[in-house]
């Protein structure tokens, strides 16, 4: 196929995801300025930074949901932004994404929900979508949950169920969209053991973007930090931890001033003490 | 200073030709998931239902009440003239070319077109949608097009019920309450109802409202900004906006089909 490509990514090792170059704005603010990185086939891989800095997005462009203005995003060999429409969701077939927000379809109980790709993909019959299905909520450990609604779950059982949801089709590449924000110390252990357990026990690939450290640090092989459009800085997380960079450690050790500022960029705060109280 | 206002015209002018092309490709994508139906008629069955069935209560109540208001006040003009034994005429007449297809298609936006936008666009708000993308599974085809045929279909069985309920109205004020005869209520409405100039220029009327009411309404939703802010406006332009299109189409198709 000519969009079909295979590449290896720094160490020589293939390269499931292969971002190069590239460049993305939202109006006239640049999100992504030539950001390069590589995927391991069957790592787990972190995406992290601060809020706003478009590691979601980043998720989207590499789903294909969004078009970047420039470089190129290939997944599994094949240039994403080049696909035809069927040719992209075929692809999508082999990648599992979970939400912030889970994305539950709110309509469907936890058991449809998880059964919903399986039936819109495949033809087989109900009695092997319901052990699909078990399985899936087994390994997440949400069976006993099967006939509840999304109203009835907690925030991190949301999440474990969109994960039962992203596995269901047995992707090759999950990509996990801030799993851990704003879960209790509980269900961030239990989303953390399940997103390095599940990522081995099934051969998958994951990228999991989020600005929680030590979670993310403690499950991902390997770690991209970014900011400003840029990836400023990589490696294990091991090495992270000794980067001589000031603006990984500020962000590892969550340092509240060094070079991302603590103040926002604004004149002499003198010279708006003596504006006399003028509106702004 | 003066461009201001034109510049301000020049982007609203934009904006709204803007959207009407992206409404337009909406209407596009969304035909082209209708054929994919046939194989799964179980989506359509089930927002028939929502659509449709839910809707049915309003419309039964609305239809009633028209019909009543138009005995009574038809009957108040006619009795001058003698010519109250035209009731029956009277009322099925402005039901079914006029009050059918218009009355119920705004209740139509006001119940179920309300809904469906708040529907979709509350999908669309909490990343529904977008899980649905990433899932190879087409919004458009999976949620869009069962809801736009389950209306388009809706609609014209909602404006018959419509005009039915509301002859049984008209005949139970004229008939029942104010003496009017009673063969001669239904025998003049058999007389001067035609089924080609009246009934099914009344049933194009609601096809054509109904496929502009749900157009509107599932496109609102699609298009919403993501915020409940955003739901909330796109919930109100749906009502807002199906009413002018109907009321102005109506003006149009019935200056096509009665204007000599």
């Amino acid at each position: 196929m000519e969009n079909t490509m295979r590449e290896t990514d720094r160490n020589g090792q293939e390269a499931v995801v292969q971002v190069r170059g590239l460049c993305f704005a939202r109006g006239e603010r640049m999100i992504f300025d030539g950001v390069d990185l590589d995927i391991e086939r069957g790592k787990v891989s972190a995406i992290m930074g601060p809020s706003g800095t478009g590691k979601t997005t980043l998720l989207k462009l590499i789903g294909g949901q969004l078009r970047p203005e420039a470089g190129t995003i290939v997944v599994d060999g094949e240039n994403v932004h080049e696909l035809a429409t069927r040719e992209l969701y075929s692809l999508r077939q082999r990648m599992g994404m979970m939400f912030q927000s889970g994305a539950l379809l709110t309509d469907l109980d936890v058991y449809a929900n998880v059964a919903f790709p399986i039936r819109e993909h495949t033809d087989l019959p109900e009695s092997l979508v319901r052990h699909l299905v078990l399985m899936k909520l087994q390994a997440v450990g949400l069976r006993g949950a099967a006939g509840l609604m999304p109203s009835e779950l907690s925030g991190g059982m949301a999440r474990r169920v969109a994960m039962a949801r992203a596995i269901a089709l047995d992707p090759m590449i999950v990509l996990y969209d801030e799993p851990f924000t704003g879960q209790d110390p509980i269900s961030m252990g239990i989303l953390v053991k399940l997103i390095r357990e599940l990522n081995d026990a099934l051969g998958l690939t994951s990228i999991v973007v989020s600005h929680d450290v030590q979670e993310t640090a403690a499950i991902a092989d390997y770690a991209y930090l970014l900011s400003d459009g840029k990836v400023v800085d990589q490696g294990t997380p091991e090495t992270l931890w000794k980067s001589a960079s000031d603006w990984s450690q500020q962000f590892l050790n969550g340092e509240p001033d060094g070079p991302v500022a603590f103040h926002y960029p604004a004149g002499r705060f003198r010279d708006d003490l003596m504006q006399g109280g003028r509106a702004r | 200073m003066i461009l201001d206002p034109l510049q301000q015209l020049g982007r609203k002018g934009l904006a709204f030709f803007g959207r009407l092309g992206r409404a337009h490709l909406f209407l596009m994508q969304t035909l082209t998931g209708v054929p994919g139906l046939l194989l799964r008629p179980g989506l359509v069955i089930r927002q028939l239902y929502s659509v449709g069935v839910l809707t049915l209560l309003i419309i039964l109540v609305s239809g009633l009440f028209v019909g009543m208001v138009l005995g009574l006040q038809g009957y108040n003009t006619l009795v001058d003239f003698g010519a109250e034994e035209s009731l029956g005429v009277v009322v099925a007449l402005s039901l079914v070319r006029e009050l059918g297809p218009v009355v119920s298609a705004l209740l139509f936006a006001g119940r179920a077109g309300s809904a469906l936008t708040a529907e979709i666009g509350l999908m669309k708000a909490t990343e529904q949608l977008s899980g649905m993308e990433m899932m190879a599974v087409d919004p458009m085809r999976r949620i869009v097009a069962p809801r736009f045929v389950a209306g388009f279909l809706s609609m014209p069985l909602l404006a018959a019920i419509f005009s039915i309920v509301g002859v049984y109205g008209g005949y139970f004020v004229g008939v029942g309450l104010l003496g009017i005869d009673d063969g001669a209520f239904w025998s003049q409405m058999q007389a001067k109802v035609d089924l080609s100039d009246d009934v099914y220029n009344g049933v194009i009327k609601s096809f054509v409202f109904g496929f502009v009411a749900v157009w509107i309404a599932v496109f609102e939703g699609y298009d919403t900004v993501p915020t409940s802010e955003g739901v909330s406006r796109a919930t109100t332009r749906t009502v807002v906006h199906t009413a002018l299109a109907v009321l102005g189409l109506d003006f149009v198709l019935t200056a096509l089909m009665f204007g000599d």
